[in-house]
This record gives C-alpha cells, structure tokens and sequence, in this order.
C-alpha cells in the first residue's frame, strides 16, 4: 500500500465533504484522478476538464469525464484552452458533440500568457487584462451559477 | 459579459476539480480561477494534487515562500483494527488543523495545500 497516496486521499476525502465550510474549494488534479475516491467525488460539486485542440489531448480530457462519473461527479463540463482560429473551434466542438461532453468555455491561445508563464508569475498580476485572463474571469462567473448550460 | 464576478453573481460553494492532458494550460486556469474567485465573499482553499506541482507560481506564490511547503507527514493516518481483526488506514487528524500547518496563504488570500510533494522524503 502506497502510504503517500493514502494520506492524500485521506485528507481530500476530509476537506471536500465538510459540509460546514462555505470556502470554495479548487483542487488542480492529474488526468487519472487518482486521489480521488467514490465517497470524495460524491462531494465535487463540477469537474471541468481542460482540453487542448488535438486529438491526445481531447481524447484525455474525455477519459477524465468518463472516470469522473464513474467516480459520482454528476457535473462534468469541458474547457476548451489555447484556441487560435475557426478550425479549433469546430474540432473541439465537433468532439464534444460526438462523445456528449458539455464544452462551457473557451480561453484562446494567448501568447502574451506564455511570456508571463515563462518567468514563473502569476497571469492575473502580470497579465490581467490579456484575453487569455479575461476568458478565465468569465468562466469564473460561468461557474459561479448552480447549473452551467451550454 | 460580466466585469465582476464577485458583485454580479451570488456566488454558490463550489468544489471543483480541475483535470486534463500535462500541458493543457489546466494549472494556469485552476490558479487564476483561484485568484479570481479569492476576490469575492468566500474564502478559497487551492489544492495542487498534481505529481509535477506547480500552482504557487500561477497564484502568485514567490519562489521562496513556495520552497517552504512541506506536504503531509503520513502520520496523519493512522492504522486501526476492528473487532473482526481488520485493520485499515484512517485520516486522524482535524483537517482545519492541518490546512493551517501545512498551508500557505497567497495574494488575494488564496490559500494552497500542495499534496504532490507527499512521500519525497521515503519510499512510496
């Protein structure tokens, strides 16, 4: 038994179902959701899954969306990120419409982002008013509403 | 298109994860949504469950400061035996103990809790 793993399942399983916290939780997690148990994803409220506009990273984030529902995360819903033109747009929408997965955003390819990420700051300091932030602050009202409809 | 979300929407408590492909840009947009909602009524706790964490740089973390969290001691599961002989793992600790022990408070008031540097100090 992996005791690292344990701990970190452990605490997540802890920290997401206490009912009497109103702190928003964000929890950044690899594709495999590995540290998320049945009894914790009964908890997440959403699971948004970053896609990337080519067919790896596509395929991944519809692995992810599958996992999270076999997980009891009944709110799945997609990101589209770094979408340069017309043609990302209908791959990743063509995509999600072909496997039923429920695209909500889209933050577009942002060169300015990959300047700031370079040095390591935070995009929303050094960056707040590029569009790659300002999709992010959309999104952030997106989420906000109980029930995100496409 | 709203300017503010923290003044347009009552904001509902939201617990989300956030996953996808390495190198989707899916830390950038957990940290900024982070940051983002940090600035209306409720407080934000990030989680970096990731194996390569990175969510300190995209909150605006300092180097310095970020070098200094430490992930969690696997003492905080303990061992326990039922009358059947069973044993099992159970988190022991309180976890708001643990979230002021072990977290670090960024810009805007976020609060992160690196998971991914578990068990660098043993064998996993």
């Amino acid at each position: 038994m992996c005791g690292a793993h344990a701990t970190v399942r452990g605490f997540l399983g802890e920290i997401v179902a206490r009912a009497e916290s109103d702190r928003h939780i964000i929890v950044d997690m690899e594709a495999g959701l590995e540290h998320l148990s049945r009894g914790t994803g009964r908890h997440v409220s959403r699971l948004v899954a970053v896609l990337e506009p080519y067919y790896r990273s596509m395929e991944t984030a519809r692995n992810v969306a599958t996992l999270a529902s076999e997980l009891g995360i009944s709110d799945v819903v997609v990101v589209a990120n770094k979408v340069r033109d017309e043609g990302d747009r209908t791959a990743i929408a063509d995509f999600c419409r072909a496997h039923a997965m429920q695209l909500v955003s889209e933050v577009p390819f942002d060169s300015g982002l990959a300047v700031v990420e370079r040095s390591g700051g935070a995009p929303i300091d050094a960056a707040p008013g590029s569009p790659a932030v300002q999709a992010v602050i959309a999104l952030a009202s997106r989420l906000s509403q109980p029930a995100v409809t496409a | 298109m709203s300017r503010s979300v923290a003044s347009t929407y009552p904001l509902i408590r939201m617990r989300i994860a956030i996953a996808g492909k390495g190198g989707t840009g899916k830390t950038t947009i957990a940290g900024t949504l982070a940051r983002v909602l940090a600035r209306g009524s409720r407080e934000v706790l990030a989680i970096d469950a990731d194996s390569n964490p990175n969510l300190a740089s995209v909150l605006g973390i300092p180097p310095s400061k970020a070098q200094e969290i430490v992930g969690l001691p696997r003492s905080l599961m303990q061992r326990i035996t039922s009358e059947d002989g069973t044993t099992k793992a159970v988190f022991s600790a309180d976890p708001e103990d643990v979230l002021r022990k072990f977290g670090v408070v960024g810009p805007d008031g976020v609060r992160l809790m690196v998971m991914g540097k578990v068990g660098h100090g043993g064998a996993g």
